[in-house]
């Protein structure tokens, strides 16, 4: 019997049906990494592609120009993704997304020529700092030299040029996250006694993506500034959130970069490190107070700020202290079944949870293919003595969309069912409909989520969830969500324009998946 | 007449404004009735075949697509056992009448045999399996839209009976910058059923593939659209025997454009009488509604210089609207397809109504703010790309009508027809009304 078997068995029989692992996230990582348990994504699990992932992170260079070497559509996809996006949340300037427009005839002889002439034309045109040259599928396979094309048209032109090999198939999702983020280290300048003098108490802020923050919304990054500000360090540069070539140049030459995300953050802090040696503060995402002060700390020993940190600490906590410890009573020895389908978000909300509020955390649905994707952040957790339960139910390895169906809606009824509802909060999309009371943080009105403001925001919003949890949820959004036969689908899939009105997390995602927190 | 924009630096580098031919192709998938999708391709294309059920508000109940997710490893060994045991499960799950096998880029380039494998699983499955080549390559969201609807051409039986006589197909309804084309449709179906006149088959929406076998039967097809569908229009007549009518007319955007439009129709079908009827009643009813609510749209928008950025079919029937109805003076038409016969139709049309506006079709986002930028304008009307560009150019007015499009849209409301124009009026007002007015209290206005 596997070890898995073991758990399910140990489950009621009814639940035990649905269940296909129960244990510890560690328990989870050892049977992914030993092929004991399925770790392959089912065709309708699609994520985005590495060439749009390679996008989001390109998209948050100012003045940069993404030139997609390929068919048109692939530009299209993302500049309707993530630039209209930046104009419509964050006021943004109208930013084109390029391509070389191939046709079937360069597909047989080869575009290389439409690319030089491109390159050529986006220069004079755009007069940008940078053009990335992104190649895509049809390009990858056809063997474009791109590389011996932008070396060599690199004199020619007055804006600097870098290649970006990031073809839909050639990586999963968060490669080109990784692709991107490491490219973009070659940059940067090695930082002198003198630049690093210059810029002793500045930090980065490092796995940011896509563009400006959101002026009328109290964002984590902001929150984040905030609290390096409070310190008295300054943010040198928020790498890729709007930053430009000349902040990028400079950027080792930083006290410290500090992670906004752990996958992310550690992609590019760790480059860095290697590169340069600028050193990395690469913690958890800074939900709840033990996760934030570990942040800051990491931050300030970096900035000599120590003291200061440790003051702004006692004063931000002094602002909370009376609501936080009141609303705390309430919430400690309670349960908190936290849905997986973002992976380091579930995994950091489960630190806060038992770190912070001293309840217990049930991660529901964590894919076990984030188990192989997402080996860093849980490597540094599991080194953090954090080991979370992990609850993985049938309908997740389903061909299906595992995060809203109505096959995982109904194993989730029929776990919660053993559990006392006045005692248990669901951290979760307001979209699912768990007969306990529901968190949900992506909902936009839930910020800032990080520091200390966060965590008194995160534990009101249990509270809030706890005390109103008598009102049955609202029978008219469950059955817009999971309509009669609802079957394998999802409401991933919602049309664009009702999915504007989503809890919105990052997304606008042009026409389609607005509101879904589509790849962090 | 029109003056031809010309730009430089734009022949090898392309902002596009519309997708490509795989978005196309799903365009016109997504309009049918009981099919699933297997795409064969990287995990990426899902995206873009989701944004063809984005255009029909598919309820996602009824979205059933499956993507092999292509590797590198697939790319160079082939993936076709990949490919087969997709298709065989996604037949046992979705348990779909038709499954269309769609290939992309990367399938249609290393040679994958969609076809062969459909026809060797065919037996296999419940589904019936149709393979369709979309590259992105092949052209952009209209050529695509123009593949898909010649393999449903594929679907057309041959005639065995005789010919209906007052019955139609109408064609390509989704090739629209409407957000919600479907209340077009729905109000040509209110026409023809007005003057006797059956509407036999959609190409499609939410049409089944029984209905597509059958249109062989009708007295004449319809296009909703003059951006595409001109090769699917002589093989509809070629083939089949069946005529494209109103074809040289604008769509009925507008007053003017309404009435000749009912008119032509109602003349095809012996049905003048109630043409007149529908006109009569429609044009009292928009005087009657601005009289009363929309007088000052008469001062407002007499003699503004404008721009229209849209799709063809949107720009050839506004013009006339807002020129002759509005009094406007459209200065500067941008139109995002390129067919030959829409800019025929176009030239044509501006010959009648003896303007020169400065013209460019096939637009990308560079040309688009370009022209905008080198024109003095009061207002244009557009989708939210021509409003965010507009906001940087410092043109206050920017009617946000066509998508994308940044309304929030709980209703259905038509562009065609009456009620069509006084949606779009409606639109065009508030759009004026928050632009013009003043954005922060200026309080040391009121201070002593």
């Amino acid at each position: 019997m596997s070890d898995s078997e073991t758990v399910v068995a140990a489950a009621t029989p009814s639940i035990a049906n649905s269940i296909v692992f129960h244990g510890s996230l560690s328990e989870l990582y050892r049977l992914a990494k030993e092929g004991k348990i399925p770790t392959s994504l089912q065709g309708s699990h699609t994520r985005p592609c590495k060439f749009w992932t390679a996008s989001k992170i390109l998209s948050g260079i100012r003045n940069s120009i993404l030139l997609t070497h390929g068919p048109s559509g692939c530009a299209f996809g993302v500049k309707q993704a993530y630039k209209l996006t930046n104009s419509r949340n964050s006021a943004a300037p109208y930013e084109p997304v390029v391509s070389t427009n191939l046709k079937q005839t360069q597909i047989v002889y080869g575009g290389e020529r439409e690319l030089k002439a491109a390159i050529l034309e986006v220069d004079e045109k755009y007069k940008p700092s940078i053009i990335f040259v992104a190649t895509s599928c049809a390009t990858g396979i056809i063997g474009d030299n791109v590389d011996a094309v932008t070396s060599q048209i690199a004199s020619q032109i007055n804006a600097q040029i870098m290649p970006i090999h990031c073809e839909g198939f050639a990586g999963e999702f968060r490669s080109g996250f990784d692709l991107v983020f490491r490219e973009i280290t070659k940059l940067m300048d090695a930082p002198t006694e003198e630049s690093k003098a210059e810029l002793s108490e500045y930090v980065n802020i490092v796995g940011a993506k896509m563009g400006p923050e959101r002026t009328e919304i109290d964002t984590d990054v902001k929150e984040l500034v905030r609290l390096i500000e409070g310190i008295g360090g300054k943010v040198h540069s928020v790498i890729a959130g709007n930053c430009s070539l000349e902040e990028l140049r400079r950027a080792p030459s930083v006290a410290v970069n500090c992670a906004l995300c752990l996958d992310l953050g550690y992609a590019i802090g760790s480059a860095m490190q290697d590169a340069f040696g600028t050193p990395l503060n690469s913690t958890i995402l800074p939900y709840g107070i033990a996760a934030t002060e570990r942040w800051i700390m990491g931050a300030a020993k970096y900035i000599g700020k120590t003291s200061e940190a440790k003051a702004l600490m006692e004063s931000e906590y002094a602002a909370i202290k009376d609501e936080y410890e009141q609303v705390l009573s309430h919430l400690e020895g309670k349960t908190a079944i936290v849905e997986g389908h973002d992976a380091i978000k579930s995994l950091s909300i489960a630190h806060m949870l038992e770190r912070d509020f001293k309840m217990r955390a049930i991660v529901y649905n964590f894919h076990p293919w984030s188990a192989e994707a997402r080996e860093t952040s849980i490597d540094y957790l599991l080194e953090t003595g954090l080991d979370p339960e992990i609850l993985i139910t049938k309908g997740t390895l389903a061909l299906g969309k595992y995060e809203s169906m109505q096959q995982t809606e109904d194993e989730l009824l029929e776990f919660l069912g053993s559990l006392n509802p006045r005692e248990t909060v669901y951290f979760g999309s307001s979209l699912s409909f768990p007969n306990i009371p529901l968190v949900d943080l992506n909902a936009i009105l839930n910020r800032p989520r990080f520091g200390y403001r966060g965590a008194l925001k995160v534990a009101k919003c249990i509270k809030t969830a706890l005390d109103y949890g008598f009102r049955p949820r609202s029978a008219m959004s469950k059955r817009i969500v999971f309509p009669q036969n609802s079957g394998l689908v999802s409401v991933q899939s919602l049309t664009g324009k009702l999915a504007q009105d989503m809890p919105d997390c990052t997304m606008y995602a042009g026409q389609r998946r607005k509101g879904q927190c589509m790849m962090s | 007449m029109h003056d031809e924009l010309e730009f430089e630096n734009c022949s090898h580098s392309h902002d596009p404004v519309v997708g490509c031919a795989l978005e196309g192709v799903s365009n016109i998938i997504a309009g049918i009735r009981d099919i699933s999708i297997v795409l064969h391709s990287p995990q990426g294309c899902a995206s873009t075949v989701a944004l063809g059920y984005d255009n029909h508000e598919t309820d996602f109940t009824q979205r059933k697509v499956a993507c092999t997710r292509l590797f590198e490893t697939d790319i160079i060994m082939g993936a076709s056992d990949k490919l087969r045991d997709l298709i065989l499960k996604a037949d046992a799950t979705f348990k779909t009448k038709v499954m269309f096998v769609v290939g992309t880029c990367s399938a249609d380039i290393i040679g994958e045999d969609i076809e062969g494998m459909c026809r060797t699983l065919q037996s296999k499955v419940g589904a019936q399996l149709i393979p369709v080549h979309s590259g992105g390559f092949r052209g952009d969201l209209y050529a695509g839209m123009d593949l898909g609807l010649s393999t449903l051409l594929t679907f057309v039986r041959p005639l065995d009976g005789p010919r209906l006589t007052r019955s139609v197909n109408l064609i390509a309804p989704q090739a629209s910058l409407n957000p919600t084309w479907w209340a077009d449709l729905k109000w040509v179906k209110g026409v023809l059923s007005a003057m006797g006149v059956e509407t036999h088959c959609v190409f499609p929406s939410t049409t089944s593939i029984e209905e597509i076998s059958l249109a062989s039967a009708a007295t004449a097809n319809i296009f909703l659209t003059h951006d595409m569908g001109y090769n699917f229009s002589r093989d509809m007549e070629n083939k089949h025997g069946v005529p494209t009518i109103l074809r040289d007319l604008p769509l009925p955007i507008g007053l003017k454009n309404t009435s000749n439009w009912l008119r032509a129709l109602g003349e095809y079908f012996d049905a003048s009488d109630v043409a007149e009827q529908l006109i009569e009643s429609g044009e009292t009813l928009v005087t009657d509604i601005l009289r009363r609510r929309g007088l000052m749209l008469i001062p407002r928008y007499r003699n503004a210089k404008v721009a229209i950025s849209a799709d063809a079919s949107m720009t050839i029937g506004l013009v006339r609207m807002l020129f002759e109805e509005l009094e406007m003076i459209p200065d500067l038409l941008l139109v995002r397809s390129n067919s030959e016969q829409a800019k025929a139709l176009l030239e044509a049309e501006l010959n009648r109504l003896g303007i020169s506006p400065r013209v460019a079709f096939g637009v990308d986002g560079y040309k688009v703010k370009q022209s905008l930028a080198a024109t003095e304008l009061d207002a244009v009307f557009g989708s939210a790309w021509e409003k965010y560009i507009a906001e940087e150019l410092g043109t206050k007015l920017a009617f946000d009508l066509f998508q994308p499009t940044n309304r929030t849209c709980y209703r259905d409301s038509a562009y065609f027809g009456y009620e069509g124009m006084i949606n779009m009026l409606e639109i065009i007002a508030n759009d004026w009304e928050a632009a013009l007015r003043s954005k922060e209290i200026r309080w040391e206005q009121y201070q002593e």
